[in-house]
């Protein structure tokens, strides 16, 4: 009876998982790069980002010396070589861009929610965010190496 | 008994008020990413812990976490309160007293549970490797006469675990998915409430306890857990315990969880099985 029950849990929970591939399966994903909306929607993640950046304290200082607009294009070209767009990110390196700025956690996190708050204000869907997330979360150890 | 859940239940609601005011404070780690408390105070899922620490604070903050939690099943209901102390997402401490109401036999059983988990390195969403933590749960029955009159040995014990996290992004159908394995020293007779070790089996065993779960939304989180358990009394047979959840984080002060347990034959009496709902606040 209790091994029974046991396999129609196991059953309900992989035909869930099945039905959840089978709906990525049905619709190839287009490249992230289009799924992010190109360079246009690239550009207003972007920006979007940055007023939200200004408004913190706890992180708007690391800018303080920052040349914005080089900034952002620097960020939107990264972005788009790491969405597999047409671009090739000629800035330096992630660790060298960070190195001896005090960065901790507290920041690492608070731009990742300033920038998930971004794409959604921008309709960028939850799939597409969390592809852009498992293509930048490494670059945290590279980011973090030079603290 | 009555009252003492009252006074429970209206220390809660004073603690749910006090937090709200509190939005600010918690920490700045992603939310859900300390899960939820698990049976014996630990972050975790419901039946086992995970190898994150409870709540969300970073390398330089410190997290409070405080949890109800009640499972109904067929012929026990089990009532837990706990909370937990986060410092600077490396080391948590907790504490968690279980009640076991035995509805069908008559009596309860009641149990303390301190525990310890050490962060040794990673992280859940960043680390190639996720999250690793080192555990320890030491735990002591109220009234060890019915562990002892049952075959258990002793009346309190401690649980070593060694528990790895890791979440996957858009793994499937674009969403994240959460992966745990914990592998458990343990001589606990269900969980402890029927003492440690027996006359079966006087020894501790390795246990293994694997957690799925599938962010539907960043704040909505369902799975199913496993725990694997020894079988230490002759008079009973213990089962593995199996569950299903959901667990939904308002933000990251307040989470509740809603999960449906097959714990298997408990005591000699077969098939216990039932919901679980746990509601955690952070601070």
């Amino acid at each position: 009876m209790f091994e029974r029950s046991r396999i129609v849990l196991l059953a309900a929970v992989s035909s869930a998982l099945l039905m959840a591939a089978g709906c990525t399966m049905r619709q190839p994903s287009q490249p992230l790069y289009a799924d992010l909306g190109g360079q246009p929607g690239i550009a207003a993640v972007v920006e979007n980002l940055m007023y939200r950046i200004a408004d913190d304290a706890h992180i708007v200082g690391f800018f303080a010396n920052t040349n914005i607009d080089h900034f952002v294009a620097s960020l939107e070209q990264q972005l788009c070589d790491i969405s597999d767009g047409p671009c090739q990110y000629q800035g330096p390196p992630m660790d060298r861009a960070h190195q001896h700025m005090g960065l901790d956690d507290s920041h690492f996190n608070r731009l990742v929610e300033h920038l998930d708050a971004a794409m959604i204000d921008e309709n960028i869907p939850l799939q597409t965010r969390n592809r852009l997330y498992a293509r930048l979360a490494p670059l945290h150890a590279d980011i973090m190496r030079l603290q | 008994m009555r009252v003492t859940q009252r006074a429970a239940c209206q220390l809660l609601c004073c603690l749910l008020l006090a937090a709200l005011p509190l939005a600010a404070s918690a920490g700045s780690r992603l939310l859900a990413t300390g899960g939820v408390t698990q049976i014996e105070g630990a972050a975790g899922g419901g039946l086992s812990p995970w190898a994150v620490l409870a709540g969300t604070p970073s390398s330089d903050e410190v997290g409070l976490t405080a949890a109800a939690t009640r499972a109904w099943l067929n012929d026990y209901r089990l009532s837990v309160g706990g909370v937990g102390v986060n410092v600077h997402d490396r080391l948590e401490l907790s504490l968690a007293r279980q009640r076991l109401e035995l509805t069908t036999l008559g009596g309860e059983l009641e149990q303390t549970i301190a525990g310890g988990k050490l962060r040794l390195f990673g992280d859940l969403l960043y680390h190639p490797w996720g999250i690793w933590s080192l555990g320890v749960q030491h735990k002591w029955l109220e009234d060890g006469d019915l562990a002892r009159a049952v075959g258990a040995t002793d009346t309190r014990g401690t649980d070593l675990y060694l528990s790895g996290s890791k979440l996957w992004f858009a793994a499937v159908a674009g969403r994240n998915l959460v992966t745990n394995l914990t592998l458990r020293h343990s001589a606990a007779n269900q969980g402890g409430l029927l003492g440690y070790g027996g006359d079966h089996n006087d020894a501790a065993s390795l246990l293994v306890e694997g957690s799925l779960g599938l962010f539907i939304t960043p704040r909505w989180i369902v799975g199913t857990e496993y725990r694997q358990k020894p079988d230490n009394l002759s008079f009973a047979q213990e089962d593995d315990w199996q569950s299903l959840y959901s667990a939904y984080f308002f933000s990251k002060q307040v989470s509740l969880t809603a999960a449906w347990l097959e714990l298997g034959s408990i005591a000699g009496l077969d098939d216990q099985r039932g919901g679980y709902l746990s509601l955690q606040l952070a601070f």
